[in-house]
């Protein structure tokens, strides 16, 4: 016998509690596995639109006021091209666009005839013409979203534009979008030679030495802009943050709630059992076994329930993932860190449910725990 | 047994126990000392200390004044008391005091995890002593399916886990019937006499009380007499000689 096996044991002889306890973190975690899941998979999307593009680097002005970053001249691809190892630049302007009846969706103009385009799929149809032509490539699942097939029209604010191809990406959040041409989109939002973001490639042969010399001299020509490789830009972009952040204070929601219904219940458990605590202490146990034991008790409950969280988490997001209305929208992650975290969470939700308990069992005297009955 | 040249194991000087702010007054002012391998009964009237004395014998709770002396050493002086009832108490009380969720060969091995013991080392130590106490047949049992009776002789078995310096036994027959009590003074006595066990034994029968070699009445917090008899006496005879 060990001390787990009391912990065990003193758990089991209350299996309604134990139960619904461990029940009560499974929602908590749940909870936390699907809002971070899908935070992190959001953030995932965005960079994976990146790498699909093949882009190496992105240079973009970051200010703190708008979803996007601040258009900017297109002056500044002319600059980049220029340093040492930029192989290729494109200019991309992009915004958030109500199409006729739709949700509002990522539209976005590419500098026609440059790599941005190479690694589309095309469903039907054909690559945009010239770089004012009045047509859109639509993503296959906004396609779904607006009901449009090639040679259809769509209004997008004041202008009609003819749907010329419907396309597929590895990008989820590029198969939501809607494209055009550079020029046409800006022609439409009257922001003439200006763009959000410029892509760059860069020399396959360049060393990451080298990589991190050329970001250092975009930062001193180029002040007030930043440059951002695919695994960073998520991290860099505000809504991508925003929805993060959201998720992360959601969860913190469901984590204090947890931490209260397993204080509750460890500390109900400890106020049954001070007669059981001070024969311990009368026996000889020290304060910090006692301490031990309670929060052992605690971890266990909320580990219970943090390992059935998580798979209920996973199991909700693969659901949700395959549920008709947003098949094709959200790239929930559930990588390591996302599991491993709400693990982590789970742990640490039982130490911090369980101190307090703990503390006022062990601070018994034994006498006084003795007389309990 | 009584020789007056043998050092005491424990020494109790001027003992006071208030409750209360002082409105209780428990213990008024008790000094003896029991030696290594003494029996000794403390025997008295509900109320009268007994209970509160071998508290504070056993580290379970301080005096309000006074001081114990464990083998010469004061216990102000010792900063881990749980450590110190781990290694030199064992405790039995009126109400057994075992764990309900634990197994008999569990509840005996309880003590253990506050001694440098292995797993194997433990179960094996328990087993032993509940076959001392004639429970062998009864280890994976619950406190529960057990008998009064059977129920103390696991708490003997977990007093004597981490073999003690000192057993302190609070009325240890008080919830048993006769048979039963008989049995479990007889198996302190023989742990007494096979092993030179020091016992204090607090009860307010006098048949219970004459088990031990020596037997201190209190009345009001006080110690009002200190009887020697001459050697073990089964439970129930009379206690012969006076000390102090």
């Amino acid at each position: 016998m060990s001390l787990l096996t009391i912990v065990f044991k003193n758990l089991r002889h209350r299996p309604t509690r134990s139960l619904l306890t461990a029940l009560g973190i499974t929602v908590g975690i749940t909870a936390v596995v699907a809002l971070l899941g899908l935070a992190k998979g959001f953030e995932t999307s965005w960079e994976g639109a990146y790498k699909a593009r093949g882009t190496d680097l992105i240079v973009a002005r970051i200010t703190s006021r708008d979803p996007l970053p601040t258009p900017f001249s297109m002056k500044v691809g002319d600059t980049l091209r220029a340093l040492p190892g930029v192989t290729q630049t494109s200019g991309l302007l992009a915004d958030l666009m109500s199409i006729e009846d739709s949700p509002t969706l990522i539209v976005a103009g590419w500098e026609n005839k440059t790599f941005l385009w190479n690694h589309l799929r095309l469903n039907a149809g054909r690559l945009p013409a010239g770089e004012h032509e009045r047509v859109i490539l639509v993503g296959a699942i906004a396609a779904e979203v607006l009901k449009k097939k090639v040679g259809d029209k769509a209004q997008i604010d004041t202008e009609t534009f003819e749907v010329c191809g419907i396309f597929t990406s590895e990008s989820m959040s590029e198969n939501g979008s809607v494209v055009m041409p550079l020029g046409s989109l800006q022609d439409l939002t009257s922001r003439d030679n200006l763009v959000n973001f410029i892509n760059m490639k860069v020399d396959p042969a360049m060393s990451a030495d080298e990589l991190r010399k050329l970001r250092d001299t975009i930062a001193q020509r180029l002040p007030g802009f930043q440059s951002f490789d695919a695994s960073e830009v998520g991290k860099a972009n505000i809504g991508v943050q925003a929805t993060k952040a959201m998720s992360v204070a959601t969860s913190l929601i469901a984590i204090v709630v947890g931490a209260v219904g397993i204080m509750n219940t460890v500390l109900m458990s400890v106020f049954e059992r001070l007669h059981e605590i001070g024969i311990l202490l009368a026996i000889g146990w020290r304060r910090r076994r006692i301490v031990s034991m309670i929060l052992l008790e605690s971890v266990t409950l909320s580990l219970i329930g943090g390992i059935a969280g998580t798979v209920a988490g996973v199991v909700s997001l693969r659901i949700l993932e395959w549920t008709p209305i947003l098949r094709g929208r959200i790239t929930p992650d559930t990588g390591l860190p996302v599991l491993g975290g709400a693990l982590l969470v789970s742990v640490l939700l039982g130490v911090l449910g369980g101190l307090y308990p703990a503390w006022v069992g062990s601070r018994m005297s034994p006498t006084a725990a003795l007389r309990y009955e | 047994m009584n020789d007056t040249s043998i050092a005491p194991l424990v020494e109790a000087r001027n003992l006071a126990r208030e409750y209360d702010r002082g409105a209780i007054k428990a213990l008024g002012g008790v000094t003896f000392s029991v030696r290594a391998g003494d029996f000794v009964s403390i025997m008295g009237p509900s109320g009268c200390g007994k209970t509160s004395l071998l508290n504070l014998l056993g580290a379970l709770d301080t005096p309000t004044a006074g001081q114990i002396l464990f083998d010469g050493r004061d216990l102000r002086d010792i900063k881990d008391l749980s450590a110190f009832r781990a290694r030199t108490i064992g405790f039995i009380f009126q109400s057994f005091h075992l764990l309900p969720t634990l197994s008999a060969i569990e509840n005996v091995q309880v003590p253990m995890l506050e001694a440098s013991l292995s797993r194997a080392a433990r179960r094996e130590r328990a087993a032993e002593l509940l076959r001392a106490v004639g429970l062998d047949h009864r280890q994976h049992h619950l406190p529960a399916k057990l008998s009064g009776g059977e129920r103390q002789r696991v708490a003997i078995a977990r007093s004597l886990a981490n073999n003690p310096r000192m057993l302190l036994a609070d009325e240890p027959t008080g919830n048993l019937d006769s048979a039963s009590a008989r049995a479990i003074i007889a198996m302190l006595q023989q742990i007494h006499g096979d092993r030179g066990m020091t016992v204090v034994l607090v009860t307010h029968d006098a048949g219970v009380a004459a088990a031990a070699t020596r037997t201190l009445s209190m009345l009001d917090g006080l110690i009002v007499s200190d009887t020697v008899s001459p050697g073990p006496v089964a439970p129930g005879a009379s206690p012969a000689g006076t000390r102090g």
